[in-house]
């Protein structure tokens, strides 16, 4: 690396570039950090770099690799080089979240009980009702204000005009919120001066959203709520920790909680304590070993009874995969046309379903230009970029997709918009994604930004932390004040 | 609070002072050997008497030096008394309740796992007096960090009810261990004072002894202090006090067995005196009080522990 200033490298062709416009100039919203960045000694950012690597391994904000030897605690690297978006395009994103989450929880409303879009014919029904994410258990229950999905981690990318399309609605157990707030108390440690310089808003509230949010979904007052955790031997431990530690609940494993008289309790140093609400980090299938997988050792006997009568509630609700199965994802414009009335205002990624002939015989045709997945894989495993893999890797994935069809979707390769990241060679361009996280309570709240990740090898278009992917702190800026002076580099 | 969380706060300090006084134990044990010269071939093998590891070594078919004892019971991940296995112990209680314990004290017990798997990277595995200080001292540290940061509820009061049960025990076994080799020896006037002083040093006494006795150093009054002195930390009788103020503090319903067993212990030690132990003998008085100790940690863990 040279030394001097900091000049970022344009991206490739095609490639839409969060910081620089076509002329390689940095947008209007960059523009007050570009001309920080260009008083800025490349060493003195690696020493940042470095200063940064050594707290997040002190704190213990790692991330456990799964089948990998000897790796269960790996840092995920935290670029020093914010993402940043401007205030109006963060209100028009903030609009189409709110207004695609509500559609999801009037959908998931909607097939536990009448199937109203069922009957009307949007959805073929045997795609619901076969599928292994439906939640039998739930038909016909009552869950308290009618919401499903508390917490939602959206993914979107940027496509090469720049504009947004949704890649999935995680409405399981989305995580990754505890690495945004680590990322912006790292920066704002790092640099001070750049935020007192920079109107960025505020991220540092969420564990009180979410607290509130989670207070909400019970009908009790001031009810008791935990977060379950499968552990701390799992990827996520640290973030459930830290939820916990930050909302001021406790953090509890399935051996904490036990069911007596169809009331969930938790065993203290007291005695038995009544618990009313579950923020649960544990997957539907692991719940209650007496009505899903008897083999589970997550979860707690007899929790199901005890949710079904509406003595505790569970967020997110049970049974809320059906909607985010990438099987069901093509329908969500449909919903909210359907429960709405309105045009949806984030786009989805133009979807193949293999399970169709007509779309599997494309698929099939063009499996070097397209991506696959499987219809319930997440993390990136189980996937094929086609553009980026190899004539042999194709070949073997075909006899896969052939032997299963309807388990595996294709969608166009997106470009994947790219950000100026702090590595070996300078500041290159790398692909990103965002994370919002929308919280469903009484009213719908989202901290501005979410969690951008960064696919740290070049060219790559993977961002998982699981499969080298990174981090960057994500800055929701309000436009400059005019004639305000610019910061610069101390 | 979750008796999960209870019992990991528990371990997690006992394992931290065990680990503390292991490198107490090895530390002594060198200098002594240093100073006392050769041809004490039992000398090798006290600390393995003291931690009860003997059958362990044996087991793990190595040359029965100083250095190889010191080695095993400083670096061997199979023994799970081993500084390294405590240490690793520790920091996997520390680690399940992150939530429960300040930030400040999981950055110093991370931190002290993270410095101490560098030093077994660099291959150096050192068992000498810098690397026991370095141990003792993380473990001070960790006190120090806790009593500094720690609210004054039922976390702060597991941890250090933890700390208090494992000392006692440690050092009642140096203590049993010493004097049965003192007692056996030769009465060379020389090696027994080497001895005397090294059992106060082992539990940080040394300077305590000659404050309080201004004089020559006595087994007898080695054996007093170490039991009955209520203002020296490492004492029988100042971990008994410090238990019992402990459980006063903790729910009282579930405790019953736990608080009845303390009591009796610490009347014993708070209104006995030498003559009581001279009755049954050292030896004996001693053996008692560590099963009764093992006991009082077993109806600790039944009552606030147990996940019925």
């Amino acid at each position: 690396m040279s030394d001097g200033a900091l000049i970022p490298l344009p991206p490739p062709p095609g490639v839409f570039d969060e910081m620089l416009d076509p002329a390689a100039n940095p947008r209007p919203h960059y523009a007050r950090y570009a001309q920080w960045l260009a008083s800025m000694p490349a060493e003195q950012m690696a020493g940042k770099r470095g200063e940064a690597d050594l707290i997040f391994r002190r704190i213990g904000i790692t991330f456990a690799v799964y089948g990998e030897e000897g790796g269960t605690e790996r840092l995920i690297p935290s670029d020093v080089v914010p993402r940043i978006i401007a205030a109006d395009e963060w209100a028009r994103l903030e609009r189409g979240l709110i207004q695609r989450v509500t559609a999801i929880n009037r959908f998931l409303a909607d097939i536990y009980h009448g199937q109203e879009i069922l009957k009307a014919g949007l959805i073929p029904e045997e795609q619901i009702l076969t599928n292994a994410q439906f939640a039998v258990a739930m038909i016909g229950m009552k869950v308290p204000r009618d919401v499903y999905a508390h917490v939602v981690g959206v993914d979107l990318v940027r496509h090469g005009n720049g504009s947004y399309y949704v890649l999935e609605d995680n409405l399981r157990v989305p995580s990754g919120v505890s690495y945004m707030l680590s990322n912006r108390k790292m920066m704002m440690r790092l640099f001070p001066d750049l935020f007192g310089h920079y109107h960025v808003r505020p991220v540092e509230h969420y564990p009180a959203l979410l607290l509130q949010t989670l207070r909400a979904a019970a009908e009790t007052d001031s009810p008791t709520v935990v977060l379950l955790t499968p552990g701390r031997y799992n990827s996520a431990y640290f973030e459930h920790a830290f939820l916990a530690q930050q909302m001021g609940v406790e953090l509890v494993e399935g051996q904490d909680l036990f069911v007596k008289d169809a009331c969930v309790y938790m065993r203290t140093t007291d005695g038995p304590k009544r618990v009313d609400v579950i923020y649960r980090r544990i997957d539907d299938a692991f719940l209650d070993p007496l009505a899903f997988r008897p083999d589970s050792m997550l979860g707690v006997p007899g929790l199901l009874a005890a949710y079904r009568l509406g003595n505790v509630v569970i967020c997110n609700a049970v049974g809320t995969g059906v909607a985010d199965d990438k099987s069901i994802y093509p329908y969500v414009p449909e919903m909210v046309r359907f429960y709405l009335g309105e045009e949806p205002i984030l786009n989805n990624v133009p979807t193949w379903q293999c399970r169709r002939p007509d779309d599997l015989a494309h698929v099939l045709a063009h499996l070097d230009e397209l991506v696959v997945k499987e219809v319930h894989g997440a993390g990136g495993y189980g996937m094929l970029v086609g553009p980026t893999s190899s004539k042999e890797e194709i070949a073997a994935f075909r006899d896969r997709l052939l032997a299963d069809p309807g388990n595996y979707i294709a969608q166009p390769t997106l470009a994947l918009s790219s950000c100026p990241t702090f590595v070996e060679e300078g500041l290159a361009p790398r692909h990103v994604d965002l994370r919002p996280f929308v919280l469903f309570g009484r009213e719908v709240r989202i901290v501005p930004g979410g969690l951008t990740r960064v696919a740290l090898r070049r060219g790559s278009l993977v961002v998982n932390s699981s499969q080298g992917g990174g981090t960057k702190d994500t800055w929701v800026v309000d436009a400059d004040a005019p004639g305000a002076p610019a910061p610069a580099a101390g | 609070m979750l008796s999960r969380v209870a019992s990991h706060l528990y371990w997690l300090s006992r394992y931290l002072e065990r680990a503390e006084n292991m490198a107490r134990i090895l530390d002594v044990g060198a200098s002594l050997a240093l100073l006392s010269g050769r041809g004490d071939p039992q000398a090798a093998n006290e600390p393995l008497v003291i931690t009860d590891a003997l059958e362990a070594f044996r087991a793990a078919g190595r040359p029965a030096t100083p250095d190889a004892v010191a080695r095993f019971l400083a670096w061997d991940q199979a023994y799970p008394s081993s500084i390294v296995s405590c240490l690793a112990a520790s920091r996997e209680n520390a680690r399940s309740v992150r939530g429960s314990i300040t930030s400040e004290m999981w950055e110093n017990i991370n931190d002290t796992w993270l410095q101490l798997s560098a030093k077994r990277r660099a291959g150096a595995e050192p068992i000498d007096s810098a690397f026991f200080d370095w141990v003792k001292e993380r473990s001070h540290l960790f006190r120090g960090i806790t009593f500094a940061t720690i609210r004054r509820d039922q976390p702060y009061q597991f941890v250090r009810l933890g700390t208090f049960i494992e000392r006692a025990d440690n050092t009642a076994r140096i203590l049993s261990v010493k004097q049965a080799r003192r007692q056996a020896a030769t009465g060379d006037g020389l090696t027994d004072y080497y001895r005397l002083s090294a059992v106060l040093r082992s539990v940080s006494a040394l300077e305590a002894y000659r404050d309080i006795y201004r004089d020559a150093i006595d087994s007898r009054r080695v054996s007093e202090m170490l039991i009955f002195d209520p203002t020296v930390p490492r004492s029988l009788r100042f971990c008994f006090d410090e238990v019992v103020r402990i459980l006063e503090q903790l729910p009282q319903a579930p405790a019953r067995a736990a608080r009845r067993l303390a009591v009796h212990m610490h009347a014993l030690l708070e209104h006995g005196a030498l003559e009581d132990v001279d009755a049954v003998g050292l030896d004996a008085f001693l053996k008692r009080f560590l099963a009764n100790n093992v006991r009082l940690g077993d109806a600790v863990h039944a009552a606030y522990m147990e996940m019925k």
